[in-house]
């Protein structure tokens, strides 16, 4: 059985995770804290296979409860579970040692996936996560980089293309139409001075924006 | 020139017609002359012909006397020598009584018997002269008269010749002949000189002459008949006969070989048919020789006399014409002059008239009639007195003509004239007269100056002079008035105001002045800042009144003051003061207290700035709730409805399909609960701070409106949040101008730290639009920019090219909104 802990605040929706949780037969939940505090105390007391926390809570946020167990228990595989859909939260989370991300949402199919991945000493990223990740490390917004002519959206779409996903799987991914994505296709071509898909993949690659 | 020429032409008439005089003259004396000379030809040549039958005629009696002698019929006839000697006795005899050549006896035969000359050379005796034609007409028993050259003696001669009859026959029985000389002949054809006396054989040869050259020459070429024939005869000789070289182009007129012209009177010869006697007279010769005495007599006269005619009439032509050229050129003066005169009269920019003795009109100038409206022709030879008023015609009329006339002059008589179109003109006339030979008053010439300005000008002046009195008095009214309202401005105005010098004493203060600082102004005034202040009040007092005396131009500041212990807020405006020059004599001073609107300012900027954080709070407060509260229930429900899903999808399949649709919808509300959420507040800024949120909404920009937004930013640590919100709002409200106005192809977000500073850059490529000078927010609805960034101190620029763009660019100074390090 691998221990977890779960670190929310709403009770509700604790109630819910623990459900979810208990119902997968081979994980537990061991310990649960409303705020951070209480789960780095709990943390302390139980130590938990894997620690499932809410970034949004009172009394030590998610992000600090993080930053504690990266330095007190190093070992601990945090797993991130958040209302936030943003990327730039699941970069600040993994930066800060999560070893996934997933919103809250996306619980019921994930969470227990999630869960057993960590605790096997993986990474769990949904692709939307991953996406976040490879754009931030690609340097989007940083100056200086090759990229810096580029928007985040035009990197997501230049990755995705690299990785070899047609018009179609984008646009759906994306939420935008077919057409916008060959927009953005041809703008990105023009604005590294790339010649065809090919050359964007190498590029990519040379960028760091896609893992082999 | 005309008169020049008739001038020349009489001279050359007078030189002519005397020249002619002299040459008719001339030629009568010379028609005169040769119709004489002709007349005295013809009577020499009369007389040469008289001598001539004379001479031809002498020895007609003495030979038939000869011939009646019997010792010469006896010598004839009997032939001894007793006889013919004789007969040579009587032949000797009249040989010397007759002072002829020779007497000489031929017998029937033609054979001379006995001679005068039997003792000499060329003796007769025995010679045959029976072919001569005196012989054979005398033995015919014609007495015949022969002229001849001698074919023995070689000389020529008159052969008279006679027969000798005896008794006994009929036939004479001998012929006697006496040749007389022809030299005796010629001694008679005596002649002048210039003259030529021809003897002339009826075959044209000249058988005696005056001058010897042409004795034997012929007068016309001689053909070879005549030759021949004179040949035979041997009347003239062998010859040849050259030609005399004289030519008859005409009967009385001949040339000779030098081309002498000789007239020439010829006469016939007695009992010699065919001869005849011409008298050549040398026409030239004889013409000058004519003209000579009277020639000689006049010649010192004559030339002399042509002479001084000449020079005479060529000095007469010269003085004449030298006259002609001064009159000419006096003339040209004087016209000039008189042009001059005229133009000078008539252009004179002054008025002029001349008036006759009857106060007529001769002459205006140009000016005067300009002035007047009349043409020129319209006044002269009108009256004076028609162009001038009623008062001054009669002025004219009864003094000042009649004393002008008698003094001659008159001066700075003031008249008005009337224009032609009915305006008065006023003028002072002065005039003078002037006068011909006899004294006698011909014509007079005045002048007029326009006095009409001078005398509008002088009620002008006068006028001038009474408004001035008034105006000056209503000036010092108003002066006192005003300086009356401006020491109560200056005495109630709650503002603090000063004058001083350019050395920056004072020179007014006002009653606000002396109570702030609560001296009188008796005390201050003369007196600079330093002398009256302490130091600190006294630099601040004069701080900036250098500045302005430099600069000229007004200036001014907020200064806060400390005095007596209370901290005021004042407006100084200064200014220079210049004088009439322009030169700044001193500085201004207007002071007013703005404590109290200073307080007020800042606190409506406090309560502006309590109201956005207000309303930030407030939002993040509702955001936090929407998202922590409804966003969690949310959550919750819809881990419900997936773990109802999944209960039921193998036994209640309907049931299940509805919980999965509630799923669904439970999403798409949390979407719209997160849309809400993050457009009142995004979390990322509270929770990742301004780099992340500013990334996102950049991302979400650019997914709501295709614009292609990029971000870049420097490094840069964590800032206040008050400061963070702003920048992000002001982020927020540019971009989404962006996306409302300027129709962009791209967008861009820039964040760096520039020299302690942070600038926020928001450019668009769109369209752009005018900034309005002065008002570049207003105009757009970026008002909230400003407010927001004056709030925490920052500032804003926005510029905008037509078509070129919008940047707005944000800065702040940094140092001040760093966060402080938690913990």
């Amino acid at each position: 059985m691998i221990k977890v802990l779960l670190a929310e605040d709403h009770s509700l929706v604790r109630a819910g995770l623990c459900r979810l949780v208990d119902e997968s037969g081979n994980i537990e939940v061991v310990a649960e804290a409303e705020d951070g505090k209480e789960a780095l105390d709990l943390i302390r007391k139980v130590a938990p296979d894997v620690a499932v926390i809410d970034i949004s809570m009172p009394a030590m946020d998610g992000f600090e409860l993080l930053a504690a167990i990266s330095s007190e228990f190093p070992a601990l595989p945090v797993i991130v579970l958040t209302m936030h859909e943003e990327p730039q939260y699941v970069v600040r989370a993994i930066s800060s040692g999560a070893k996934g991300y997933i919103t809250k949402r996306s619980a019921p199919e994930q969470l227990v996936e999630a869960i057993g991945k960590v605790y096997g000493g993986g990474l769990f990223l949904t692709s939307f996560a991953a996406e976040a990740l490879a754009v931030n490390a690609a340097g989007g917004g940083k100056l200086d980089s090759p990229l810096e002519e580029l928007s985040n959206r035009e990197i997501q779409v230049l990755r995705r293309l690299a990785m070899g996903q047609v018009n179609r799987e984008i646009a759906e991914a994306l939420s935008i139409s077919i057409k916008t994505v060959d927009t953005y296709r041809q703008r990105i071509l023009k604005k590294l001075g790339l010649r065809n898909n090919a050359e964007l993949s190498r590029f990519a690659i040379k960028q760091g924006l896609v893992d082999l | 020139m005309r008169l020049k020429t008739t001038l020349f032409l009489l001279a050359l008439l007078a030189f002519i017609s005397s020249l002619i005089g002299v040459y008719i003259h001339y030629t009568s004396l010379q028609a005169n002359f040769l119709a004489k000379a002709r007349e005295e030809g013809e009577s020499k040549a009369e007389a040469m012909r008289i001598r001539l039958s004379a001479f031809l005629s002498e020895q007609l009696k003495p030979v038939s006397a000869l011939a009646g002698m019997e010792q010469l019929e006896d010598a004839l006839i009997f032939k001894s020598d007793g006889k013919l000697k004789a007969a040579n006795r009587v032949l000797d005899h009249f040989n010397s009584a007759l002072g002829v050549d020779v007497c000489y006896l031929m017998d029937s035969n033609g054979d001379t018997v006995a001679s005068s000359n039997r003792f000499d050379a060329d003796s007769f005796v025995g010679q045959n002269f029976k072919f001569r034609p005196y012989f054979q007409y005398a033995m015919r028993s014609v007495p015949r008269t022969y002229l001849a050259l001698g074919t023995t003696s070689l000389k020529r001669g008159v052969y008279f010749s006679y027969p000798v009859h005896s008794d006994k026959r009929l036939e004479p029985v001998g012929v006697v002949v006496i040749k007389d000389r022809m030299e005796k002949l010629e001694e008679l054809l005596s002649t002048g000189t210039g003259e030529l006396i021809f003897l002339t054989a009826p075959s044209g040869i000249i058988f005696a002459s005056s001058s010897p050259q042409y004795i034997f020459t012929s007068e016309g070429k001689i053909t070879p008949e005549v030759q021949r024939e004179l040949s035979e005869t041997r009347q003239f000789g062998e010859g040849p006969w050259e030609w005399s070289g004289l030519s008859y182009p005409e009967p009385n007129t001949a040339y000779d070989r030098l081309g002498k012209k000789y007239l020439v009177y010829r006469r016939g010869v007695e009992r010699f048919p065919g001869w005849s006697i011409q008298v050549l007279v040398e026409s030239d010769y004889d013409y000058l020789n004519y003209l000579k005495p009277l020639y000689s007599e006049n010649r010192p006269l004559v030339l002399p006399l042509i002479l001084l005619i000449c020079v005479s009439v060529g000095i007469l032509y010269r003085r004449a014409s030298m006259e002609v050229l001064q009159r000419r050129n006096a003339e040209a003066a004087l016209r000039h002059n008189e042009e001059r005169f005229r133009t000078l009269y008539n252009q004179t920019p002054a008025m002029l008239h001349s008036i006759d003795p009857s106060g007529r009109l001769v002459r205006v100038s140009d000016y005067w009639s300009e002035l007047l409206g009349y043409s020129r022709e319209e006044v002269v030879g009108r009256n004076l007195t028609d162009f001038m008023s009623d008062e001054s015609r009669e002025h004219a009329i009864n003094v000042v003509l009649p004393n002008f006339l008698r003094d001659g002059f008159a001066k700075e008589i003031e008249y008005t004239f009337i224009k032609k179109n009915g305006e008065p003109i006023d003028v002072l006339l002065s005039a003078i007269t002037e006068r011909d030979d006899e004294g006698k008053i011909f014509r007079s010439i005045a002048v007029l100056v326009d006095v009409t300005e001078r005398k509008r000008a002088e009620r002008g002046l006068q006028q001038a002079r009474k408004m001035l009195e008034n105006y000056s008095r209503d000036l010092e009214r108003q002066v006192r008035e005003r300086t009356l309202e401006i020491t109560n401005i200056l005495k109630y105005t709650p503002a603090v105001v000063s004058l001083k010098d350019r050395e920056g004493r004072y020179l007014l203060v006002n009653s606000r002045f002396s109570e702030m600082f609560k001296i009188g102004s008796d005390k201050v005034r003369g007196h600079s800042d330093e002398e009256i202040f302490p130091p600190d009040v006294a630099t601040l007092l004069s701080g900036h009144d250098r500045r302005v005396l430099e600069a000229r131009e007004p200036f001014s500041v907020e200064e806060r003051m400390e005095w007596e212990g209370a901290v005021r807020v004042y407006l100084t405006v200064k200014f220079p003061l210049f004088d009439e020059d322009g030169v700044v004599t001193g500085v201004g001073s207007i002071s007013t207290d703005v404590t109290a609107l200073k307080e007020a300012q800042e606190e409506l900027r406090r309560l502006s700035s309590r109201v956005l954080e207000g309303q930030e709070r407030e939002r993040a407060a509702v955001a936090r709730e929407l998202h922590d509260e409804l966003g969690q229930v949310l959550t919750a429900l819809k881990m419900d409805a997936v773990w109802l899903a999944e209960r039921l999808k193998d036994g209640d399949e309907r049931a299940a399909d509805h919980a999965h649709k509630m799923s669904e919808n439970i999403d798409r509300t949390i979407d719209e609960v997160r849309g809400m959420v993050m457009n009142l507040r995004p979390g990322v800024l509270d929770d990742l701070g301004l780099i992340a949120a500013l990334e996102w909404l950049s991302d979400e920009v650019e997914r709501r409106t295709g614009i292609p937004c990029t971000f870049r930013h420097s490094e840069l640590p964590r800032l206040g949040t008050v400061a963070e919100t702003a920048i992000y709002r002001i982020a927020q409200e540019a971009l989404t101008n962006v996306a409302r106005h300027s129709g962009a192809a791209r967008a861009e977000v820039a964040l760096k730290r520039e020299a302690g500073n942070l600038i926020l850059t928001v450019y668009d490529d769109g369209e752009g639009f005018d900034v309005e000078p002065g008002k570049p927010f207003e105009s757009h609805g970026l008002s909230g920019i400003r407010e927001r960034a004056e709030l925490i101190g920052g500032s804003v620029e926005i510029t905008s090219v037509s078509y070129g763009g919008t940047r707005v660019k944000f800065t702040l100074p940094i140092d001040a909104h760093i966060r402080e390090p938690e913990n």
